[in-house]
């Protein structure tokens, strides 16, 4: 078998296939032998499904560290401290693989089992020695301290939730404050038995009331840098009997069933790569026997299965809610199908059970062409990484050939049984998210708008009559806490037009925002098409008479449309009215921000010193006359005040 | 080598890492390199799923007895996997 039919077996039995598994196994082993390196590092990450077998993870993970090892040191790029009242190594292991396979690079702090509160409220330990990025707190019902006893009341058992929340409040306010790293906490996995039995989740005293409590209580004290991952949702999901198994917790303290470890940690790393901007953003959908059974084309408008009244016709519809449920929270749908273009447009305009309608997509795309070509058609008219993409389509031809030809694309397997489509998506949480910002609310209807605004651009031939027929309007505020959110999402998500590529947390940012001697600027921008939201972001440093630009960022949507003339403008006014001489920016080449190579330069910034060779520094003196750059933006007032 | 033995030895070979381990009756997880407390618990999820058993934790703590022998651990897993009784479970 050649390797790409092997992979392709691989992907479509889901590693759980003998013998696949160890060919494929035993063919990597070879070529790890053989020192082909660059070639397994291609390959690895492609194989890291969210459902791999325990085992066979390990295996994974092993060939991993050895490419690492063997491959000139790329510096790890996130420190991540792992605490537990588990056993943790299995677990780092598995979040390890997935990270890796999500393009990080990271370097893990454990503690010793059990020492939770002891590592952070001891400001000598290793945990704070180590200074992480990410620190994360993992759990067990165990823990509890406190709990309702059988003759407390309501209001006795509310003590002990309060106590108990405060318990965990308390860490993340040194996390906050002394270690100014994010926290992920797992809440409390309730256990399958129930000693009141029905009444253990109404009565006071029960112990699935309590930690549900706790759990609900825990969600709403979260604050902007802490991230409760939902454990109990696996257990529930996997089944509680399923996903405990005391067995391994009483030899070895694992957190779980041995074969729900990979689900456990894939979750955290999720969570970890989403906080890191690393999600996908763009749902690509095959219509025929994806949305609804049969085929437009052949069977017409009355002829698909779509609707109530037949099985497989409400499995269509339920599918259709929960795409559309997606895209009410900021996933960008697409069409990539065969089909006459018109035809399949009708199907949406006409067909009385539609759930989806033709504005819920972004991007329409139905044509002859093969399925490769269209997704990199998609990924271009959307301006987003093929890499931000997941295409769910049932025919596993199309398929395999997106996943040899478009790798970068996730591509799930998708049974016949359109009953099961939910759930395949769903498993796979490509969509995950940390916070729902308004962006992403209205993110359906901007990137439609930026497909409008090409259409202007063509028929109007000169650019600056173009951008002033735009009509944009922007809005210029400092970070404050109601676009922290977006702000860090931004800062974390930019690589394109991003000068530095320095990436802060929430907590970071918040921190940045308070201090006197840094100066942040955030971008909003609107156009007679639509609302782009916040889409800039400048956060800078005075030092003596200048003005350090640490970080400028920008959305790629709204490229070449003077809004960092604007924005420059901007600075310099702020710069001069805090009586500085001198702005310094920084560039920082990456192998993705070669957009931004002559930002400075093209901006009047003059060269000045390379201080290492990686760093370009750009100086622009402020203190002699200067004319204000030329745009097209009318700059509006903001919400608050600008402080100064 | 019987049977059970060659897949024993496979189970050994992909959790210990190292495709020509060959193991023998009288083994014991001082012959083994890489035998520590995270190899032993990867080493019994591997053994519950290619025999398809489930170790209750007294055969868990016998296997990781000090001392314990391959052929020792042998026995556990055949006596696991021989037909079992009327209710079927092997619990």
């Amino acid at each position: 078998m050649s390797m790409n039919e092997l992979i392709e077996n691989f992907m479509a039995t889901g590693g759980h296939h003998e013998p696949t598994t160890t060919e494929l196994l035993a063919w990597l082993k070879g070529e790890m032998k053989a020192g082909n390196l660059e070639n397994l590092a291609g390959i690895l990450p492609r194989l890291v499904r969210p459902d791999l077998d325990y085992t066979l993870a390990i295996a994974i993970h092993r060939l991993f560290k050895r490419v690492r090892q063997g491959r000139p040191a790329s510096a790890p790029n996130v420190k991540i401290a792992v605490l537990g009242s588990i056993t943790t190594p299995q677990i780092v292991d598995l979040l390890d693989l997935y990270l890796q396979a999500g393009r990080l690079s990271p370097h893990f702090y454990e503690s010793d089992y059990g020492v939770i509160h002891q590592e952070f409220l001891d400001p000598t330990s290793g945990l704070h020695r180590f200074k992480p990025d990410f620190v994360l707190i993992l759990t067990s019902w165990r823990d509890l301290g406190r709990r309702p006893q059988v003759t407390d009341g309501r209001e006795e058992a509310k003590r002990c939730v309060d106590q108990e929340v405060a318990r965990w409040t308390i860490l993340w306010e040194i996390a906050r404050r002394q270690l100014g790293c994010q926290v992920i906490q797992t809440n409390f996995a309730r256990p399958a038995w129930r000693a009141m039995a029905n009444l253990d989740a109404s009565h006071p005293a029960g112990l699935s009331r309590f930690i549900t409590l706790v759990n609900l209580e825990l969600a709403d004290a979260a604050t902007p840098g802490v991230t409760i991952y939902d454990l109990d949702q696996r257990a529930a999901a996997v089944g509680r009997w399923q996903w405990n198994d005391d067995r391994f917790y009483y030899e070895a303290k694992l957190p779980c069933s041995p074969e729900h470890m990979v689900d456990y940690a894939y979750g955290l790393a999720s969570l970890v790569l989403a906080q890191r901007g690393a999600v996908r953003k763009c749902l690509a959908l095959d219509l025929d026997n994806t949305l609804w059974g049969g085929v437009i084309g052949d069977d017409g408008l009355s002829g698909i299965c779509l609707g109530q009244g037949d099985p497989r016709g409400e499995a269509f519809v339920e599918f259709q809610r929960y795409v559309r449920a997606l895209r009410q929270r900021g996933v960008i749908l697409a069409v990539c199908s065969k089909n006459e273009e018109a035809i399949a447009r009708e199907a949406f305009e006409k067909h009385p059970e539609m759930v989806l309608r033709l504005d819920d997509f972004s991007c329409f795309i139905a044509n002859w062409d093969d399925k490769a070509t269209n997704l990199a058609r998609i990924a271009r008219d959307l301006n987003i990484g093929l890499d931000s993409v997941v295409f769910f389509d049932d025919n596993p031809a199309e398929r395999s050939i997106v996943r040899r030809l478009r790798p970068e694309v996730a591509v799930p397997e998708v049974p016949d049984d359109p009953s099961q489509f939910i759930r395949v998506l769903d498993q796979a949480r490509y969509f995950e998210l940390i916070v729902i910002s308004t962006e992403d609310l209205k993110r359906t209807e901007s990137y439609r708008a930026d497909s409008q605004r090409e259409e202007l651009a063509a028929s109007l031939g000169d650019l600056d009559e173009f951008l002033r027929s735009l009509e944009m309007q922007a809005r210029i505020e400092p970070v404050n806490p109601a676009n922290l959110e977006r702000s860090a999402q931004l800062i974390n998500r930019s690589n394109q037009f991003n000068l530095t590529t320095r990436r802060y947390t929430s907590a970071d940012l918040l921190e940045i925002s308070q201090k006197a001697d840094w100066i942040t600027r955030t971008v909003s921008l609107r156009d007679r098409f639509g609302d782009a939201g916040l889409i800039s972001v400048l956060l800078a440093r005075v030092e003596g008479q200048s003005l350090v630009l640490d970080t400028w960022l920008m959305s790629c949507r709204v490229l070449k449309r003077g809004v960092e003339r604007l924005l420059l403008n901007h600075v310099v006014r702020v710069a001069r009215e805090r009586g500085l001489k001198l702005l310094v920016g920084e560039y920082i080449p990456t192998p993705k921000n070669g957009l931004v190579r002559d930002h400075y330069p093209t901006l009047g910034f003059t060269h000045a010193d390379a201080s290492t060779q990686e760093v370009s520094r750009w100086e622009l003196r402020i203190d002699g006359s200067r004319n204000p750059l030329v745009h097209f933006i009318q700059e509006t007032g903001s919400r608050e005040p600008i402080d100064v | 080598m019987s049977q059970l033995m060659s897949e024993l030895q496979e189970v050994f070979r992909s959790v210990f890492d190292d495709d020509e381990l060959v193991i023998t009756d009288s083994m014991s997880a001082v012959d083994i390199d890489g035998w520590d407390s995270m190899a032993h618990i990867n080493l019994l999820i591997a053994l519950e799923k290619r025999f398809g058993i489930r170790l209750a934790p007294a055969d868990i703590a016998a296997i990781g007895r000090r001392g314990q022998t391959i052929g020792g651990m042998l026995g556990i897993i055949d006596s696991k996997t021989r037909p079992v009784d009327s209710d079927g479970t092997g619990l």
